[in-house]
């Protein structure tokens, strides 16, 4: 009892709460979307790219492997999100969905904070948003 | 060898480092990125990708916890992923352009790799971590932020309160943790702690906690360059993944029974073996040393 009421001593800021619950919906989405895809790719052996074909390049630099297994320069994410009927590139939707965690719960906590968090946490997005954009942006720049 | 043995290899290795981990108290990323690039066939650039997914994925299971706990901070977290992320970013363009364009990258990061782990070593056993650190007076920075929080401690039974100090030693130390993280695939916890804890004064359950919610927005960052680079293979991150998970979970119970020091120094000889063999590894390569294997 005692301790009960001593939990409720310590106030959570509403904009650390926010993250958190940001943060957990995307992680179990984005976990469900990587692992059960990710299994039936490896059970079948087939998809984008067959296993076979994988363990016979992945000594490779990742462009190599790229070529090598079929004939493509990857570069940004049309590659595999083109291609979502293929188990391998649902998994990596997966990642995708894990990698925006982290910006959907920065962003939902914006309107909760003060006004210089709201600044810092701003300037946090943005680079995440230009991690996300970069390799598009090096893409259409022909790099 | 069949390619379904892989896969099975890599759920068993994952497994034993998840079960190890916490009971070590050494992050799952910092064993798997170089006991994988020392040991499996798969090239660097794989090995980091997987590596950065699974701190990821670890990070991103704890931290709401913590954050409701009132352990990890986003007022403390935010000024420093502000500092972190961009340098995270140019970490990983880094790592993949040297392995693209200099035909012996793949060595050269492989040393580096070795290297890193090295001074990991040298820095998990030495350094001391304080339970709960007295910061007489916070800097201006810290200040003006209001970086102060508080939790409730059940070893103790009360109410912890905490201040932060130093931002102006710690964000430069952040911004080079980043890029460490960033261009080698791993967690960082290692460093994160360390700066949190004896530099900055967060108390060490604060430091952990909020550690975590860093690597959950660096690697964030950094997991889109190894993504649009096709670096991260659902063949290796799968099994590495669901292993560390499992293991990770049976690891946690086990730490309470086990004898840490024990594991720990095992765990610190087996991180010294593969600095030295990644260094080796990557000298072999370049041809200045005979092959080992």
């Amino acid at each position: 009892m005692e301790e009960k009421n001593k939990t409720v001593e310590v106030k959570v800021d509403p904009m650390n709460l926010l993250f958190a619950r940001a943060m957990e919906i995307f992680t179990y989405i984005g976990l469900l979307v990587m692992i059960f895809p990710g299994i039936f790719y490896l059970a079948m052996g087939e998809g984008y790219v067959h296993t076979h074909h994988v363990v016979k390049h992945w000594h490779k630099p990742a462009h190599h492997f790229w070529h090598s297994v079929k004939g493509i320069k990857v570069s940004g994410y049309t590659w595999f999100l083109t291609n979502l009927h293929h188990f391998d590139c649902l998994s990596k939707l997966g990642i995708v969905l894990l990698a925006l965690a982290p910006l959907a719960a920065l962003i939902v906590t914006i309107p909760k904070a003060e006004r210089k968090f709201k600044i810092i946490i701003l300037i946090a997005v943005l680079e995440v948003i230009f991690s996300i954009v970069r390799p598009l942006i090096m893409e259409v720049a022909g790099h | 060898m069949d390619w379904w043995v892989w896969p099975l290899i890599l759920f068993i290795f994952t497994f034993v480092i998840g079960i190890i981990a916490p009971i070590s108290g050494v992050g799952g990323g910092v064993l798997f990125v170089p006991l994988c690039t020392a040991f499996f066939p798969f090239h660097p650039d794989f090995v980091r990708g997987a590596g950065l997914i699974m701190a990821l994925t670890s990070a991103l299971s704890s931290t709401p916890q913590f954050v409701r706990k009132g352990l990890a901070s986003l007022k403390l977290m935010a000024p420093i992923v502000a500092v972190s992320i961009i340098t995270s970013i140019i970490g990983g363009v880094l790592g993949l352009w040297i392995t693209s364009n200099f035909p012996e990258g793949k060595h050269y990061i492989t040393i580096m790799l070795g290297i890193i782990l090295f001074i990991i070593f040298i820095v998990m056993l030495t350094s001391k971590r304080v339970e709960f650190p007295e910061v007489k007076k916070m800097d201006k920075l810290s200040e003006m932020l209001g970086l102060m929080g508080a939790w409730y401690e059940p070893t103790l039974g009360r109410v912890v309160e905490y201040k932060i100090t130093n931002m102006k030693i710690g964000l430069p130390a952040f911004a080079i943790v980043g890029f460490i993280a960033g261009m080698f695939g791993l967690g960082a916890g290692w460093a994160n702690v360390p700066v949190l804890n004896l530099i900055m004064g967060a108390p060490i359950k604060v430091a952990t906690s909020t550690s975590m919610a860093i690597i959950a927005v660096n690697d964030s960052a950094a997991a889109w360059v190894y993504l649009s680079k096709g670096a991260v293979l659902p063949m290796i991150v799968v099994p590495s993944v669901i292993g560390i998970t499992i293991g990770a979970r049976i690891g946690t119970k086990l730490a309470v029974k086990a004898k840490p020091k024990l594991i720990r120094y095992i765990v610190l000889a087996i991180m010294l073996l593969a600095a030295l063999l990644d260094i080796y590894k990557g000298l072999s390569g370049l041809g200045y040393v005979p092959k080992l294997f």
